[in-house]
């Protein structure tokens, strides 16, 4: 055995950042360990994150680029890969405009900054993430709301955490890694619980409500109801800093008394009430939420109602409650990217913008007018697209439109570590290294107010890290990069006052934490205050006021649907083992969960003769797929809930299985269905029925 | 430090599966053998793993004299003499006796015995999100459930 080398890095299985030590033994990682001096994950390191070696040593791996010659993949140079497609981009630019070129990535991986600033160069609007329904939209509704996003304050030790559709010790959690959460609980916060699947986190919980799925926006005007008429809220806070509070309060009185938002979430309202009290009088409390109430009709109302809470207690930007952390000064992504150089007249090309107008201001595009614009040519057609790190046909509502879409694109890449079924449809194969294999100042773009040392470990094939391929493809199309990408991060880290060199060593940085920033300032919205009254919305001519809209499927909206479709699907459950649609290749995973899983109740089971560990049927007016029976008195029995990113890598032929599991196929993607101001997609809740499948 | 074993408190086990995977990792393990394990029902997640029995009813059980108690208070299985009959599987009264179908031979925790001896904790015990996973003496042990009754821990 040669030489061992311990390298100190940061994970990216998730959205990352937990600190790693990694053995490297003869150019090969043959171990990985959490980093106990880690600032955010303390020495701890999931499922996902310990069996990073097989991933990137997995034998399905892709380590060259390719091309698709008669419809079989071909080894090819990265000088020939990128010359093709550079030639092919520069073609469509010619004969259509910047425009015509889709960007897409998947879920944040510590690239957006390197691939925003590819896109913007290259001139395109039409740039296609998860942000619509997924954090991004968090973030551009609390930035209207009270300009930044508000985060769990777990290091000023909160008195109560209100846990909302969120799980952060099972999955992503964004921000935080469980682990702060988990010791402010050990510390003797108090936890109320809102899920409506009964967890780990509602088992610990205080207070548990169980709410009907996607009601999430209702319960949160059963909160201020309470709130207002008790008179708990916080006078000097909401008299001098929320702009709209008489507003907002005439119509939470007007339009949701507690009947009425029982009657909706299904939540007791005496129950209600208790938790309410509870929030409004534990000082210092924080509203930990999750991503399921992102992705429904009310995404951006829901987010600005809870920020209403936050606000209306006093919690807001206090220690212990929910603060605008401040992060350390490295260049943003915005800066980076070179948001302000796409100009206005691009801007207005950007699909869906003029009705999206909400996600526009954050520069994303819902995937539905991608959609559109490939297979009906509306308002013009896109002809080329770069997909990273991104799987739209497991992971997009709709998954059916969405393969055909990108079927029907003229020209496609991919950049990924393996063929996935999305990967499979385009024309030419990027190989992108994993975080073993590359540089990077993870975290920029988190607002928990670090950002920590990606160190490159080995290099393995040909594989580049994403950041240098839209270098390279940058300076191909003529863009103004860097000779490599450890200058770029020298770029990216130089208002700190250090190099990547020294960065590396240090591990991390942190920013100043100042709290009540307001009392100097104010918010950083029009009226510097905190905009329950939105007058960016008003402005733009939507209602002004948050409040609940009615989930486009369910049996309140639909209830023709009922005799055929009597349950209530809650798709897109999370297991700690899988992120989205990928790890389903790595065996010490798999192992753990082989196959996707649907809860149903047992007496819901019992009348469909479903046992455990059946497969069953689930169909909504969309579609059927099939997923493994799990029978759990945790959930309503009007309820069935099922996982989400299900393909099957050991299927060989190119779909791997894309539409056998595929819980989006049962979502209608239709614009009628989204948030009207974000488009968000309502990829969480449609009716559905469940069948036994017979062998 | 006296005898060492593993303890997990497990109310705290939320069932992330990370102690699974460091544990396959820490020992080369493929799909099989799963010398720790978490067991879920519903939103109970139950640790099954090897506490090291002082009286191990897997040693008493085992007719070929492979499995030992090493003076740190370790229960191993010498695979040379292993002669894969099972009947440790059967007397373990936790589940946590693995059997390694290739090789057709028994299996166990060894508390991580390499890492031991380099003074570093057992790999599982490390990654714990909720830190359910203690590791040390019965000293150790009482020490924690003292601050824990105390909330401290």
């Amino acid at each position: 055995m040669g030489e061992i080398k311990k390298i100190r890095t940061a994970c990216r299985n998730c959205h990352g950042g937990c600190g790693v030590i990694a053995t490297v033994s003869d150019g090969k990682v043959i171990k990985v360990e959490g980093d106990p001096e880690s600032p955010i994950s303390y020495g701890t390191l999931c499922s996902k994150g310990l069996a990073v070696t097989q991933m990137a040593y997995h034998p399905d791996r892709i380590l060259h680029p390719m091309k698709k010659v008669n419809g079989q993949w071909e080894r090819i140079s990265w000088d020939e890969a990128l010359d093709t497609v550079a030639t092919k981009f520069k073609e469509v630019i010619a004969a259509h405009g910047p425009e015509a070129i889709v960007i897409g990535q998947g879920t944040g991986r510590d690239y957006e900054s390197h691939l925003y600033r590819f896109a913007n160069m290259l001139g395109t609007p039409n740039v296609l993430t998860a942000g619509h329904m997924c954090y991004v939209s968090r973030v551009a509704s609390t930035l209207i709301t009270c300009g930044n996003l508000p985060i769990c304050d777990y290091r000023g030790e909160p008195k109560l955490i209100v846990m909302w559709a969120c799980n952060p010790q099972w999955t992503n959690p964004d921000e935080y890694k469980g682990v702060d959460f988990w010791k402010a609980y050990k510390k003797g916060a108090k936890l109320i619980c809102i899920d409506p699947r009964k967890g780990f986190v509602a088992k610990r919980a205080h207070l548990w409500l169980q709410l009907r799925p996607g009601t999430d926006a209702a319960l949160a005007m059963g909160f201020h109801r309470v709130i207002m008429e008790e008179e708990l809220f916080d006078r000097e806070f909401t008299a001098q800093y929320i702009h709209g509070w008489e507003a907002f309060r005439e119509r939470v009185m007007k339009d949701y008394p507690l009947e009425r938002v029982e009657e909706i979430t299904w939540v007791d309202k005496d129950l209600i009430r208790q938790a309410a009290r509870l929030y409004a009088t534990t000082k210092p409390a924080c509203i930990h939420w999750g991503v399921p109430t992102e992705q429904t009709n009310n995404c951006t109302d829901f987010t600005r109602t809870a920020t209403g809470l936050m606000a209306a207690t006093g919690n807001l930007d206090a220690p212990g409650g929910n603060v605008l952390y401040v992060n350390p000064p490295t260049r943003t992504v915005a800066e980076f990217a070179r948001h302000k150089e796409l100009s206005l007249e691009q801007r207005a090309k950007r699909l869906g913008g003029e009705q999206y107008k909400l996600g526009a201001r954050v520069a994303f595009i819902t995937p539905k007018v991608a959609w559109e614009s490939i297979l009906e040519g509306k308002p013009y057609q896109l002809k080329a697209g770069l997909l990273c790190g991104t799987n739209p046909v497991i992971t997009r509502d709709g998954a059916r439109e969405a393969y055909a879409a990108l079927q029907a694109l003229d020209f496609l890449v991919a950049i990924d570590f393996f063929l996935t079924p999305t990967a499979e449809l385009a024309d030419i194969f990027l190989p992108a290294g994993t975080w073993l294999e590359q540089n990077h100042v993870a975290d920029n773009w988190k607002r928990h107010g670090f950002v920590v040392a990606r160190q490159k470990c080995v290099e393995i094939g040909e594989a580049w890290q994403d950041h240098k391929i839209f270098m390279e493809l940058g300076k191909r199309m003529g863009q103004q990069w860097w000779d490599t990408v450890e200058e770029s991060l020298d770029y990216l880290l130089e208002p700190a006052g250090v190099t990547w060199e020294e960065f590396k060593k240090i591990g991390w940085l942190q920013g100043e934490m100042v709290y009540h920033k307001y009392k100097e300032r104010g918010f950083s919205t029009p009226t510097r205050k905190v905009e329950l009254w939105s007058t960016t919305l008003e402005k733009w001519g939507f209602d002004p006021l948050p409040k609940y809209v009615e989930l486009p499927e369910s049996p309140v909206s639909t209830p023709e649907l009922l005799e055929r479709y009597p349950y209530i699907l809650n798709a897109g459950l999370r297991t700690p083992t899988f992120f989205h649609s990928a790890n389903r290749q790595q065996p010490w995973l798999r192992e753990i969960r082989p196959d996707p899983i649907v809860e149903i109740h047992p007496e819901t089971a019992r009348k469909h003769g479903i046992q455990d560990g059946d497969w069953v049927y689930i169909e909504s007016p969309r579609g059927r797929v099939k997923e493994r029976a799990k029978l759990y008195d945790g959930i309503n029995p009007q309820v069935v809930v099922a996982e989400h990113g299900w393909w099957y890598p050991e299927i060989k032929d190119p779909g791997h299985g894309w539409d056998i599991s595929n819980i989006n196929i049962l979502m209608d993607n239709a614009h009628r269905t989204m948030d009207p101001a974000m488009g968000a997609t309502n990829i969480r809740n449609c009716l559905c029925s469940i069948a036994r499948v017979e062998d | 430090m006296g005898k060492v074993s593993l303890m997990f408190f497990k109310k705290d086990c939320m069932g992330c599966h990370a102690c699974e995977v460091a544990c396959k990792q820490e020992h080369a393990l493929g799909v099989g053998p799963r010398l720790v394990r978490v067991i879920e029902k519903g939103c109970d997640f139950f640790p099954i793993y090897c506490h090291h029995c002082a009286n191990a009813p897997c040693k008493e059980a085992c007719p070929a004299g492979a499995i030992i108690r090493n003076p740190q208070g370790v229960v191993l299985i010498d695979s040379e003499l292993c002669i894969g009959c099972q009947a440790c599987v059967e007397a373990c009264p936790f589940g946590a006796m693995q059997f390694e179908e290739e090789k057709g031979l028994a299996m166990k925790c060894d508390l991580c015995i390499d890492r031991l001896s380099q003074d570093e904790r057992p790999a599982c015990s490390l990654v714990c999100p909720t830190r359910c996973i203690s590791f040390g003496d019965m000293h150790t042990f009482s020490e924690r459930v003292a601050k824990r009754a105390m909330g401290e821990a």
